[in-house]
């Protein structure tokens, strides 16, 4: 090969900025890098050459063992091409596309591994909110919604109403009553307002007030004030949003900070959290970070002892068409990430 | 032209000329029928209508210029509009909400149209009607 082509193909890869083009040698380290890999995953040169390639994929796949399989058929087959979700160096995501070459030396032996890498987030955000699927996803989200709403508003306009004319009627006969009985009423009517409260907390958990009408932000804040603060916590509420999310993205964000913030209240032993949105790739990055307990465990092995709150949240993100993830490490708290498309259609 | 009747129990306490009228609003029944029955054991209030929509406490707020309106937020045609319109037309009734809802969106929307108290049902009897005197007080 004449000297000028490997000097013009070296300047191709080093001017390349929207492909990821490095190597890795037969087990997976990495032993090149160019400004394309350094602007899709976050890492310097410097800070990346010598370290295993499994640090791009998601925890619960390299435990799943998918790095090492990808590079086994890359080395069988001769190439791999594979789609999914990478992470880059501060631990978001992006939806890549990636070819893995093996390369052979003329003796046939292997010498390593060319990957190449793209990030298509955005656009297949844009692509998934247009087509059927995505749009089934949001129809789905808002039905959901509505009959949260319905039932909470029936537990609201007819149970609660019910009750509470009960409970007023009962303290207003204790006012009658001889005295061995007043006891009695004043303590039914206590039964009587426990269950009211149970029941306002029931209905607030299935309709936040304010989640479909005050804008996502002002809702979460609202029910930060009621529920966090309720609950003796402080919290710091961040944004930096380009716009008002569509209804049924702002409703899985709203819903899944629900659900973490439960586990921060239930579990963590906090005594601050913090949650941080912010618009990017096509969607909305959130983080709900607090200073409690933290937690040495794998999340894989506590969603398989049910901890049903984790594998929803996971769920969620996953539907709506992006990723979730939970970070942790005993006494320095926990943080729930996750990012979900926000693509608005035009109505039909 | 004759004087209009007066009501029997003024007739009985005629040494407490300053009642306190009250009209609710709610559209159940339930609800106005108990809360009735509270403010009419206590012998400074006088309950003089229940109404059970936003229109029906219009009018009759219009026609007895009650001390206190107790409305409930969600009332069919909306506790906000009948506080908005009680205050515009019967400038001297205080309006009080009564609402199965405490969020602050609910409560901020009737402050804004003058109403004075906010209680949440499931409160004490007592509490409403120490609130129904405070309002009167203002």
């Amino acid at each position: 090969m004449p000297e000028y082509e490997h000097v013009d193909l070296n300047l191709l890869i080093q001017c390349v900025v929207d492909y990821a083009i490095f190597m890795l040698d037969p087990t997976g380290h990495v032993v090149s890098w160019n400004p394309g890999a350094q602007r899709i995953k976050g890492y310097r040169a410097e800070e990346i050459i010598g370290r295993h390639f499994s640090v791009f994929y998601p925890p619960q796949e390299v435990t799943a063992g998918k790095p090492d399989r990808e590079l086994a058929t890359a080395t069988v087959e001769g190439r791999l091409e594979d789609e999914g979700w990478r992470v880059r160096k501060d631990g978001t995501r992006f939806w890549a596309n990636v070819i893995i070459t093996a390369l052979y030396d003329e003796a046939g032996h292997l010498r390593g591994f060319g990957k190449v890498t793209r990030d298509m987030t955005e656009r297949r955000t844009v692509e998934r909110a247009l087509d059927e699927r995505g749009q089934l996803l949001a129809h789905l989200v808002q039905a959901q919604e509505m009959e949260r709403r319905r039932i909470a508003w029936d537990v609201h306009d007819d149970t609660i109403q019910s009750m509470v004319a009960v409970g007023m009627r009962l303290q207003l006969l204790a006012t009658k009553a001889p005295a061995e009985h007043a006891d009695a009423l004043l303590r039914l009517n206590e039964t009587v307002n426990a269950s009211i409260g149970r029941l306002r907390n029931l209905t607030f958990r299935l309709h936040p007030p304010g989640i479909d009408s005050d804008g996502m932000v002002q809702g979460l804040s609202s029910y930060l004030d009621q529920v966090v603060v309720g609950a003796g916590l402080t919290y710091e509420l961040t944004h930096d949003l380009d716009a008002e999310p569509p209804s049924e993205t702002a409703i899985t964000i709203f819903r899944i900070c629900q659900e973490a913030l439960t586990n921060v209240r239930k579990h963590a032993r906090a005594s601050a959290v913090k949650v941080s949105l912010t618009s990017a790739d096509q969607g909305v990055y959130v983080r709900v970070t607090d200073d409690g307990v933290g937690f040495a465990e794998q999340v894989d092995s506590q969603v398989k002892r049910g901890h049903f709150g984790l594998i929803e949240m996971r769920q969620r993100a996953e539907v709506a068409g992006g990723w979730w993830n939970i970070r942790s490490e005993p006494g320095s708290g926990a943080s729930v990430e996750f990012w979900v498309p926000a693509v608005r259609r035009e109505a039909p | 032209m004759s004087e209009p009747r007066e009501r029997p129990e003024q007739l009985k306490r005629p040494e407490r000329p300053e009642r306190l009228t009250v009209l609710i609003g709610d559209d159940e029944p339930l609800i106005r029928e108990v809360l009735s029955e509270v403010l009419a054991a206590e012998p400074d209030l006088d309950v003089v209508a229940t109404a059970s929509d936003a229109d029906e406490a219009i009018q009759l707020a219009v026609r007895h210029t009650p001390v206190v309106a107790i409305l409930d937020v969600r009332m069919p045609g909306g506790g906000a509009w009948a506080a908005h319109e009680i205050r515009r037309l019967s400038p001297r009734t205080r309006v009080m909400a009564f609402s199965a809802y405490g969020d602050p969106g609910a409560v901020d929307e009737m402050r804004r149209v003058g109403v004075q108290e906010y209680l949440v049902k499931g409160l004490p009897n007592t509490d409403i009607v120490a609130a129904v005197r405070r309002v009167a007080a203002v």
